[in-house]
């Protein structure tokens, strides 16, 4: 093809005029995709400032206007950016189409002037220079090696770094130690990790409910509940129900003041079903746990609730309405920021870690066998810090940060209702009529230690030092293992039976009778009473204990116990 | 803490005969939870809610998914590659049309480029089939297979026609690039050793199993396909506008295929020549080649070739396996640094400085691996892991530097002169634009 | 001289003749080597909803504005609540179709009444920018019927998908052209916990 002067001056014009349309398309272009990817409209902070408002003052119908208005405006402003982006590419796909053909009917036609060629190369000279280059590259190619094995060979993991690397994994997680009970609060059911054990000393032992002696303040509880009282600095945490209303409660632990009330059957999401268990355990079974952000309360319809400790709600869901033959029980635990709940229905097994603060799942394991009625303990064996369920048929341990199961072992099967008492050796479980198991969990799983019939707590879970082991149970028994043999110490009858669980307090072991009588032993290889004294008032929650006195909650109120 | 049902067991004690009643009472529970345990499989999952049981006719959607093209349609690519490769190579080699290979180029760049959308690739499929060959638990789309065998025979038979107009990235570079700048030699060649790097550096990423670095940093992709991530348009645009001037920077001084092509190229049985009968050295197509690859006969004036000594031989051989083992040292050495680009590692290494110096880990991959139920062990171990992949990976991809780069510098040395003008194999893309200048005719019947 | 040239000619050729045969080895052996893993059928990319932790970055990552990647409702595991924690952001009042209680931030969830206390979720692809506030909120909080998964009629099947490579779960992997989708649906579930579970045993 030929072309005259006028129409290659055309095609040369054309392509320019098409050139600058293109560079055009191609800026607006990559204006809206950079508008797209950093700014995002629908993260507008106006926006957000004004859902903010709104958040405040719900009630404000001009504000939601505005919100509806903003958020229109935003999503206009994200389409026509995207809608640009569309259209925009086919533009500057035609104008780059047409910039290139008439480019190349333009420039095509010229064939490159024939300029002044260079001298036609010496071979003998291009011979000698690829002497010299192979020479100079493959000297500077060994320096390069002997530099890099002085300055990269240490980041090279040694040949057993593997091994090396999961050793100083495990002295540093050795170094993350339990919490130990400090006195001041008592977090959970059974104090610090739900393991029976109270920090602190000096408590009272000696007091009467009728006649009020030692009795620092008594104050009747709202709503019905069996749960036990948590405490954190000086407030006090309890739980109670009445019909399909739940209610989380939090007392000045000093003046028996209720300084707050918080909903635990009325949020979003919240199931306002009530399964259809006996009467008198109630549907505010399960002990609240808290630590220094929040305190977190279940129920037995799976309502979770978190509140902070100034009693506004943090976040609640339902874990869902739990089958359970006997109700679901078991209580919180909470470690460092997690909270841990053991999830009992026969349609979801498992064991699941929240965040506190956010109430965001982080894990949640499968567990086998049938639903308990026990609850969580936290133990640390092998430098990893564990919960451990009493499950039928397996006792489990799973991973706290990860839920990963570390080690299993069949252990009680009938009717498993008691929490682990667990030590720095053993976790001992119990059920009734079947065995009382001291398991000793090592690096490889875990082996069952030593176990015993002749008691076989059935409610009230055991508490363990690293010394004895103290159970009490239903037919009115307590006695005292040596914590790493079968081996009796002491034992001892009651005329009432035991469901609160023994806490060691204070070189003491607090037992606590149905009747609301507290049998206060020696802590000691040898069978001591201290003292007896009742609250005047029946009961089953377990006592909590924090600065010198000990709060008891019988069926109608909670008390204070105090010595001054 | 009180459990119900032990207290049904302790009632004989405190007995007020009440057991039996009870016991009944949970009757009906048991059996509708036995089965329940029948369905529980089915609720595994997290049912909060359960599901509605609706009284009206609702019926549940259908599900929105939409389905691509047949899967079989990406036998027709092969097809057409085969198709297209032949028609090339009979134009370069027979017919030395240069119009001709232009319009393999408008339609490589329409089909493959544009409707297929630069995927499939043979540029790409180089890291398919490595990490096929190093990995067991992969295995290779037959077609990206094909798609990175079939050109390389092509290459074998008839050079590399397929960069003359079947590659799309090929293409898009040869229609966009009309005028002529000519690079000097000496950066030429610097630049002509990346390709090289990248090769080596895009199997060993895919080899260990890490990433598909060509298809990272693939600049036309995101004008195929008219959109996706701005820097790489932005870069392939640069790349364009570059290539209007210098031409085909992208196949000259970063394609890795291009590597493997010009290996196969060199050997090939039949390769388009300059001019159809024999050669005059009159010069005149000296400047055609925009990518300065015609060899031009030597001055043999005042000169006296010289043979080498089998001595001077094995001396060089002897510096171009220092070269190919220096390098391999050095590689090995930079192993640890080149797994850091590995997303396994850089996790492994932040979650490290968390713990270590309290740095907080914030990245999705950070906040992802805690919620899951992996151990740091686990990660820690798989990091050695990675990096030792990488450690045995990198000094080969060392030894191919060096000895390739050693290897083009001992041709050089040992070369025979020339004679004619011929274009340099491994380099030439069979483009056809020398044709033309060419004054010698055959008669064609 | 004549006779030299013709030397060299020949001794090229040889070579050439030698290296073509070298080089057609290794590209021979390398079917021979892949044939047994080559497979014919066709593999696309898809969303393990299981692993995946809706994290956002579906939506940043995808070669296409907007992202290849849509949420999908798996109706039959959904409740159909009417306070759906995917449909309303936290802190919502009132559980209507007002802005400003709604989460999805394009407004793609369309919610529809059923029957007391139900109601219907659906999504709009047209404006869904694979985000996974939605996605996210509905597992923590609802049934986790709502999932992402990568919508093969706009996905244009990358070689290595660059969602993949930064997806910090692990959770896109390759499936078979033939079931392109894993649907979060109760189905669905039981194979995999019946695979799960066949696997412990085994082991």
């Amino acid at each position: 093809m030929k072309f005259s002067e006028n129409q290659i001056r055309l095609f040369r014009n054309l392509s320019v005029v098409s050139g600058i349309f293109t560079m055009v398309i191609a800026f607006t272009m990559i204006m809206s995709l950079i508008q797209l990817k950093t700014s995002d409209p629908l993260e507008d902070p106006a926006l957000k400032s004004i859902i903010e408002q709104f958040d405040k003052d719900p009630e404000n119908a001009d504000i939601a206007e505005n919100v509806r208005s903003l958020d229109l405006i935003a999503r206009k402003a994200y389409f026509a950016a995207r809608w640009q982006l569309e259209t925009g590419s086919y533009l500057l796909l035609a104008g780059a189409i047409l910039f290139v053909v008439f480019q190349w009917l333009s420039t095509g036609q010229e064939k490159s002037a024939r300029g002044k060629l260079p001298p036609k190369p010496q071979i003998t000279e291009e011979k000698e220079r690829s002497k010299k280059y192979l020479i100079v590259f493959s000297s500077v190619f060994f320096i390069l090696a002997v530099i890099s094995s002085f300055a990269l060979r240490p980041l090279l993991p040694a040949p057993g770094e593997a091994k090396k690397g999961i050793r100083s994994e495990e002295t540093g997680k050795a170094s993350a130690v339990l919490p130990v009970p400090d006195g001041i609060n008592y977090p959970n059911f059974r104090g610090e990790g739900s393991r029976g054990i109270a920090g602190g000393e000096g408590y009272p032992t000696d007091w009467d409910g009728n006649t009020g002696k030692n009795i620092k303040w008594k104050v009747p509880v709202p709503k019905f509940g069996k749960s036990s009282p948590v405490i954190w600095g000086d407030k006090l945490f309890l739980t109670g129900a009445e019909g399909s209303v739940f209610e989380v409660y939090c007392y000045d632990k000093n003046t028996g003041d209720l300084l707050w009330t918080g909903t635990g059957s009325d949020f979003p999401g919240a199931s306002k079903d009530v399964p259809e268990t006996d009467e008198e355990s109630g549907m505010a079974i399960q002990t609240p746990a808290v630590n220094k952000d929040a305190v977190c309360a279940i129920f037995a319809n799976g309502n979770l609730v978190a509140y902070d400790h100034n009693g506004n709600l943090l976040w609640a869901k339902n874990l869902g309405m739990p089958e359970h033959t006997y109700g679901y029980t078991s209580s919180l635990l909470i470690y460092n920021d997690i909270l841990l709940v053991q999830y009992d229905s026969e349609l979801r097994l498992s064991v699941i870690g929240f965040d506190v603060k956010s109430g965001k799942q982080l894990w949640e394991t499968s567990r086998r066998g049938k639903p308990v009625n026990s609850s969580p303990a936290l133990g640390m064996f092998n430098g990893i810090p564990q919960v451990i369920i009493n499950g039928s048929p397996e006792v489990t341990a799973f991973d706290v940060m990860t839920g990963k199961e570390l080690w299993t072992i069949n252990g009680v099967v009938n009717d498993v209702a008691v929490s682990p008492a667990v030590n720095n050796n053993f976790v001992y479980v119990s059920a009734n009529y079947e065995a009382l198991l001291a398991i000793k969990p090592d690096k490889s799983g875990a082996t069952v230690g030593w176990s015993d019939n002749t008691y076989t707590p059935d409610v009230s879970s055991p508490a363990a030092t690293d010394e004895f082991l103290f159970i009490s149970d239903g037919t009115g028994a307590i006695a005292c293992y040596k914590a790493d043999s079968k081996e009796k110490l002491w034992e001892n009858y009651f005329n009432s039976s035991f469901y609160a669980s023994p806490i060691v307090a204070g070189g003491m072991v607090y037992f606590l009778d149905r009747d609301g009588v507290m049998h206060v032993v020696k802590a000691s290889a040898t069978y001591e009473l201290v003292s007896e004294s009742s609250i005047g008032e029946d009961t089953d929650s377990t006592p909590a204990f924090s600065e010198k006195r000990i709060y008891i909650r019988g069926e109608k109120n909670l008390y204070c116990i105090s010595a001054d | 803490m009180l459990h119900k049902q032990k207290r049904l067991k302790v009632k004989y004690l405190n007995s007020k005969g009440k057991m039996i009643k009870k016991y009944s009472r949970y009757l009906p529970y048991f059996l509708i939870a036995v089965m329940l345990i029948w369905h529980s499989v089915l609720y595994a999952q997290q049912m909060r809610y359960p599901r509605p049981e609706f009284e009206t006719q609702y019926t549940y959607p259908e599900y929105q998914y939409n389905y691509q093209r047949a899967p079989y349609w990406e036998y027709l690519d092969v097809a057409v590659l085969i198709a297209a490769l032949s028609i090339t190579s009979w134009l370069v080699i027979k017919k030395r049309s240069r119009q001709g290979i232009m319009w393999v180029s408008v339609f490589s760049l329409a089909y493959f480029g544009f409707y297929r959308q630069g995927c499939i690739c043979a540029v790409g499929s180089i890291q398919n089939v490595s990490l096929a060959l190093f990995n067991s638990d992969y295995s290779i789309p037959l077609s990206a297979l094909l798609f990175f065998l079939i050109p390389l025979i092509f290459a074998l038979f008839s050079g590399r026609v397929f960069c003359a107009g079947v590659c799309p990235l090929g293409a898009i570079q040869e229609l966009t690039g009309f005028k002529k700048v000519k690079v000097n030699p000496k950066l030429e060649a610097v630049l002509g050793a990346i390709p090289y790097v990248y090769l080596g550096l895009a199997v060993l990423y895919s080899a260990v199993g890490s990433q598909f670095i060509i298809c990272r940093y693939d600049p036309f992709v995101g004008i195929f396909r008219l959109g996706g991530p701005y820097t790489i348009i932005i870069f392939g645009a640069l790349l364009l506008i570059t290539g209007i001037y210098i031409n085909r920077p992208y196949c000259r001084y970063l394609c890795p295929y291009g590597v493997l092509q010009g290996f196969f190229s060199r050997f090939s049985w039949k390769h388009l020549t300059i001019t159809p009968a024999e050669c005059r050295n009159c010069r005149l197509c000296e400047p055609s080649c925009p990518y300065g690859v015609i060899l031009p006969s030597d001055n043999l004036k005042n000169t006296e070739v010289t043979e080498i000594g089998r001595k001077m031989k094995l001396i060089y051989g002897a510096l171009i396996l220092m070269m190919g083992l220096s390098l391999a040292y050095f590689f090995y050495n930079t192993a640890p640094l080149l797994a850091r680009m590995d997303k396994r590692v850089s996790l492994a290494r932040e979650i490290r400085l968390e713990k270590e110096k309290g740095i907080k880990a914030v990245s999705e991959a950070a906040q992802a691996f805690n919620e899951s139920a992996r151990t740091e062990e686990e990660l820690f171990e798989e990091e050695v892991a990675v990096i030792n992949r990488f450690r045995a990976g990198a000094p080969w991809v060392g030894l191919f530097l060096g000895l390739s780069l050693g290897i083009r510098f001992y041709r050089r040395i040992i070369r025979h002169p020339r004679t004619e003008y011929e274009p340099d194999r491994g380099r030439c893309v069979s483009c056809g634009k020398c044709f033309e200048y060419c004054p010698v005719k055959i008669k064609t019947e | 001289m004549e006779k030299r040239e013709n030397n060299i000619k020949s001794r090229r050729e040889f070579f050439r003749k030698a290296g073509r045969i070298t080089l057609a080895v290794p590209l021979l052996s390398i079917p021979a080597l892949l044939a047994k893993k080559a497979y014919s059928e066709v593999y696309v990319w898809q969303i393990d909803p299981y692993k995946c932790t809706a994290c956002g970055l579906c939506k940043t990552s995808c070669v296409l504005t907007p992202s290849a990647v849509k949420c999908t409702n798996a109706y039959e595991m959904c409740g159909y609540c009417d306070f759906c924690p995917g449909f309303l952001r936290q802190g919502a009042r009132a559980y209507d179709t007002g802005a400003e209680n709604q989460l999805c931030p394009v407004g793609a969830i369309k919610r529809k009444f059923v029957e007391e206390p139900y109601f219907e979720y659906t999504i709009d692809e047209e404006l869904c920018d694979a985000c996974g506030k939605c996605v996210q909120a509905c597992s923590d909080f609802g049934n986790g019927s709502l999932h992402l998964q990568i919508m093969h009629g706009l996905c244009v099947n990358c070689n290595q998908c660059r969602i993949a490579r930064v997806c910090p779960s692990d959770a896109i992997k390759r499936v078979p052209a033939d079931v392109p989708y894993m649907s979060k649906d109760l189905n669905k579930s039981i194979t995999r916990k019946g695979a799960a579970q066949t696997k412990k045993t085994e082991s």
